[in-house]
């Protein structure tokens, strides 16, 4: 029983990891209806950047985050030119595929600026681990888990509190109604890619200094767990997102104990497998399916 | 030459999985599954000829009925969510056949060597064409009568009412629904129809390379069987094979000069033509302004 509680506080604090990432992938999804999956490269390539000044200049971790940020940002309104804004909306698909070619232009680069396989990533404190009881937490993971609650709710007044948000739920609701109340839709896109880099910038930061190195394949990783968060949370739903990365930790820690490390994602791909096809919309964003399935059936 | 006829193999390969998914996306399903079914044939038609000795020939029947019958079974669980769920879906899918794969074991010992499926090294001893001293212009002109068969069959489907039910189902389910289309059965069938064309595919993959292993089978390979139907357009299944030799023969061993340069460049030259071409390079405007070219050509035509 020691062991299974223990699994599921280690799932917890994984799990705050991805619930970060999820974070991302909710915002665009829930306001562009649109998936993308160069989100993960374009932390790794922030990353990077990070990484590199590091490695060349030795400067301070909090100007490494803030170098994280910027070269994030980059990337993702580079991403949002050329795969979001270019192509139309009823193309939803397109922008998908298109986001994923972009994925291998984004790990080339960074293999250009590190040509190492790992580099070294410095944490903004020293790590503090402590034991509560009979179980054992690491502070980086609850420092983590902190920094996802606060940026729900930090979203959530976004979205709900500001002209921005009002805007870009305007653009989400009905792109046409929106342009003709003066919204220019390129431009809240922007905004939203820029909102959801520096999300994605904190959320590799803080992961990536857990782990205290850096590969290309933090890409692929990130693009990933982030995917299957957002999906058993429920699509496009901020309070889903953590819910479903706290769930995918626990998912994972728990298979890792009980059926080895080469059935660990094997498990979580089959979770998500049947959660979407038992409720297609995740746990929070059944309502959303549901609408659309009984619009259906009244015509 | 060997070159020549390594990279028409590959085409060919590419060809087979690229229509695969084309058969899917007639009917508005967008699968990223087909690397899952495309590995499920490259694995058990390597087990078959390899470790049960069978001949290439059934051995390919076997392994795409077996991927059929796989994406038979998704196909049901498939038809309740639509779009970009979907798209996940299928990717869980086919990353849960290619982890199942990753952890297969199965060796045995056939004629003194040790041989079969070993979970993280790969599946390396699949030498039927070797074994049996097929030369390499023999090997391509089997993948390339796979490609026909398929493309032919297709492109003979799409011309009869099954095309056009298709199609129907891919523009608009609602309207379909109402002329009596059975949806389910429609899906269902395009979906099995998709697994097993991408079974052959595999299963003709894993005797050309002689060697698959788990990484093969990435979502980038499913995500490349979805780019050449989008990248070729929908019209007809020659678009596909038109973007599929562009992107293999052109972009991918025609760079190659480039070194790393290559992806970056790939990428770009892509999204590009996506963006010029939202329809696919071989779309109606496309198709139009070839046949006007051929009748300006042909004066003695009556509506030229």
């Amino acid at each position: 029983m020691t062991d299974f509680l223990q699994n599921c506080i280690d799932g917890v604090m994984i799990g705050s990891s991805y619930a970060l990432l999820a974070l991302g992938f909710t915002i665009i999804f829930g306001v562009m209806r649109r998936l993308n999956l160069s989100f993960g490269p374009t932390i790794m390539l922030g990353a990077f950047g990070g990484a590199w000044l590091y490695l060349h200049f030795n400067i301070n971790p909090w100007l490494v985050l803030l170098a994280c940020i910027v070269f994030t940002v980059a990337a993702g309104v580079y991403v949002e030119r050329l795969c979001f804004n270019a192509i139309k909306r009823n193309v939803a698909i397109t922008s998908m595929v298109s986001s994923f070619v972009i994925w291998m232009q984004l790990e080339e680069i960074a293999i250009h600026i590190l040509p190492d396989r790992t580099s070294p990533f410095p944490p903004l404190f020293a790590s503090l681990s402590f034991e509560a009881g009979p179980f054992y937490v690491r502070s980086e993971y609850l420092f983590m888990f902190a920094v996802a609650v606060a940026a729900v709710f930090a979203v959530e007044r976004i979205l709900h509190r500001t002209w921005f948000g009002l805007r870009l739920r305007a653009v989400a609701e009905d792109p046409r109604a929106a342009a003709y109340m003066g919204i220019n839709a390129g431009r809240v896109s922007v905004y939203a890619f820029v909102l959801v880099s520096v999300l994605g910038a904190v959320a590799g930061y803080l992961i990536l200094a857990a782990d205290q190195q850096v590969t290309p394949f933090f890409g692929l990783w990130a693009t990933f767990k982030g995917l299957i968060a957002m999906m058993l949370g429920g699509m496009g739903s901020l309070p889903g997102a953590i819910i479903g990365g706290l769930l995918l930790g626990v998912i994972e820690t728990q298979s890792l104990w009980y059926f080895g490390n080469e059935y660990k994602d094997l498990a979580a791909y089959l979770v998500l497998f049947l959660m979407l096809i038992a409720r297609p919309g995740g746990i929070m964003g059944q309502r959303l399916v549901e609408r659309r399935r009984l619009a259906f059936r009244r015509v | 030459m060997e070159f020549y006829f390594g990279l028409a193999q590959i085409i060919g390969i590419h060809v087979i999985l690229g229509l695969s998914a084309y058969v899917l996306m007639l009917t508005g399903q967008l699968s990223l599954a087909q690397a899952g079914f495309f590995a499920i044939g490259a694995y058990s038609a390597g087990i078959l000829t390899v470790l049960f000795q069978f001949h290439i020939v059934p051995a390919l029947i076997i392994a795409s009925l077996v991927a059929g019958l796989f994406a038979f079974l998704i196909g049901f669980p498939a038809l309740r969510v639509r779009g970009l769920m979907l798209v996940v879906a299928t990717i869980a899918f086919s990353e849960v056949v290619r982890l199942f794969f990753f952890n297969l074991s199965w060796r045995k010992t056939i004629d003194g060597i040790e041989a079969g499926p070993d979970s993280t090294n790969g599946f390396r001893e699949i030498r039927f064409f070797a074994a049996n001293g097929w030369e390499p212009y023999q090997v391509t002109l089997f993948v390339w009568l796979f490609v026909a068969l398929v493309m032919f069959l297709i492109w003979w489907s799409d011309r009869a009412r099954s095309g056009a039910v298709l199609r129907a189902v891919g523009e608009d389910e609602l309207a379909a629904h109402s002329v009596g289309i059975n949806i389910t059965a429609v899906k269902v069938a395009a979906m099995t129809a998709g697994g097993m064309i991408a079974g052959i595919g595999g299963a003709l993959y894993a005797h050309t390379a002689t060697y698959v292993d788990h990484l093969t089978f990435t979502i980038l390979l499913g995500t490349f069987a979805i780019a050449y139907p989008i990248l070729g357009g929908l019209r007809s299944v020659f678009g596909t094979l038109l973007a599929v030799v562009l992107i293999q023969g052109v972009l991918v061993e025609g760079l190659r000069a480039l070194g790393d340069w290559r992806n970056i460049l790939f990428g770009v030259i892509i999204i590009l033509t996506m963006n010029l071409k939202p329809g696919g390079l071989f779309d109606t405007q496309t198709v139009q302004a070839l046949r006007k070219g051929l009748a300006f050509r042909d004066k003695g035509a009556p509506n030229a």
